[in-house]
């Protein structure tokens, strides 16, 4: 049952492509879990789709048509058509998010869902992924969306684990991809959307059963609250930028 | 297109087919989808090529001159073309789906423009969402005409926010900044609008 939806504001600047990349990776990952926005998605095109049609024409130039079905008529004609109909598929069916199948193994995260805009970068799978591993608890891969100053990761916490409890400088955008996680103002289950704001402190954990996968973006990075964990960031820093050059190596 | 035709049968079904206006383009862009007809096609571009020209000169006037937005006309009408099999009527009118092709055109344009990498790809992340749930079809389409007749009846100012979103291509930040707005003024006034227009969403 997914409770955390993006906000009226999210979804108009999705809708008319007004968000930047890593945000609009995030809302596109929850309207793939949830029909509910999906819809609303739609609707909101439709405004786009009615302030089209009443804009003041601007005249094309006289040849315009003919030169278009020049380069139609060489070579891309209606067999493109049905090849570009069909999408590129995708290694995990995009219709349905699929649960991962729980493997005792913590390597072996390829069966998550992951959303389809990460689907490319990531091959296919997490396990293609380059991660850090912060702690016990904690491995970051982190994903270059380039053009975007913000900081794109997937995070994937161990069943029962911890995160140090951490402040926000900026704003924070969590999406669950797998299991659920809770901190002192709630519960999140997969398919969620959450945002926390800059000034906000907490200390999320993942539910004893099973591992957390989430999809993170945030506006500026965390700030640890424990001295110990502040020592470490410029290493843990240095480390994430290492793994991030080899997320983007292709 | 059997997707489409089983949304149909359900319009018919349930009684509400004859309750929405129909799309004037609909019949046009099937004929281009299955037989390549290109004199609907030539219909279909006379009607919306000069006003994809005027989107793409209004919303990219940052990155393009009036040169540019008529090569990215020619490249939103190629597209059209080649995608017209995978319209369905039962998800949005040809103006909605026309304008999501117009929009993403615009967003990769400028992606190429800054020399950002390819490794996301802008179609992966504003997709044609998977064929949402019958019911929510249905309303879609009932929506669809609320929000047409209503889009003339808003207040100016709520109408100009909207324009600004959809056809400027501004975020509600880049909205507060150009009308020196608090922020949480854009998105009241917005969010007003989509009242009004009966998109009714929770936060």
């Amino acid at each position: 049952m997914i409770s955390y939806h993006p906000d009226s504001r999210f979804l108009t600047d999705f809708a008319a492509a007004n968000l930047p990349l890593s945000e609009a990776v995030c809302v596109s990952a929850h309207l793939e879990f949830c029909g509910k926005c999906r819809a609303h998605v739609q609707q909101l095109a439709d405004i786009g789709g009615h302030m089209l049609s009443r804009l003041q024409p601007q005249e094309v130039e006289k040849t315009s048509f003919e030169r278009l079905m020049s380069r139609i008529g060489s070579g891309d004609g209606a067999q493109q058509a049905v090849a570009d109909a069909i999408l590129p598929t995708p290694s995990v069916a995009a219709s349905e998010p699929v649960v991962a199948v729980e493997e005792s193994s913590r390597a072996s995260a390829a069966g998550v869902f992951l959303p389809r805009a990460l689907r490319r970068l990531s091959a296919g799978g997490l396990h293609n992924l380059s991660w850090v591993q912060l702690g016990n608890a904690l491995r970051v891969a982190p994903v270059r969306i380039s053009g975007d100053v913000r900081e794109t990761a997937i995070y994937d916490i161990k069943a029962g684990g911890r995160m140090p409890e951490h402040e926000h400088r900026g704003e924070e955008i969590t999406v669950l991809l797998k299991g659920s996680f809770s901190d002192a103002e709630g519960s999140y289950n997969r398919g969620d959307f959450v945002v926390r704001n800059a000034g906000e402190a907490h200390q999320p954990m993942a539910t004893q059963d099973t591992d957390c996968i989430c999809l993170v973006s945030l506006e500026k990075p965390v700030r640890p609250r424990a001295w110990f964990y502040r020592l470490l960031e410029p290493y843990v820093q240095y480390r994430l930028q290492k793994t991030l050059e080899q997320n983007t190596a292709f | 297109m059997t997707g489409s035709d089983d949304i149909n049968s359900r319009k018919a079904a349930s009684g509400w087919g004859t309750q929405t206006v129909p799309d004037p383009w609909e019949a046009g862009l099937r004929k281009v989808a299955q037989g390549g007809d290109r004199a609907e096609f030539r219909k279909i571009f006379d009607h919306f090529a000069p006003l994809i020209k005027a989107f793409l000169m209004k919303g990219m006037s940052a990155y393009a001159d009036r040169s540019m937005a008529e090569e990215m006309t020619q490249e939103v009408m190629l597209k059209v073309w080649n995608k017209a099999a995978s319209f369905n009527s039962g998800k949005a009118s040809v103006n909605t789906w026309i304008f999501t092709i117009a929009r993403n055109t615009r967003i990769d344009f400028i992606r190429r423009n800054e020399r950002a990498d390819r490794s996301i790809d802008i179609e992966d992340i504003w997709h044609e969402a998977d064929s949402p749930e019958p019911l929510v079809d249905l309303q879609q389409r009932r929506v669809e005409a609320v929000i047409r007749n209503a889009l003339s009846t808003l207040p100016e100012e709520q109408a100009l926010v909207l324009e600004k979103a959809f056809i400027d291509s501004k975020s509600h930040n880049e909205i507060a900044e150009e009308l020196d707005l608090p922020l949480g003024t854009v998105k009241s006034r917005i969010r007003l609008a989509l009242n009004k227009l009966q998109i009714l969403i929770d936060r």
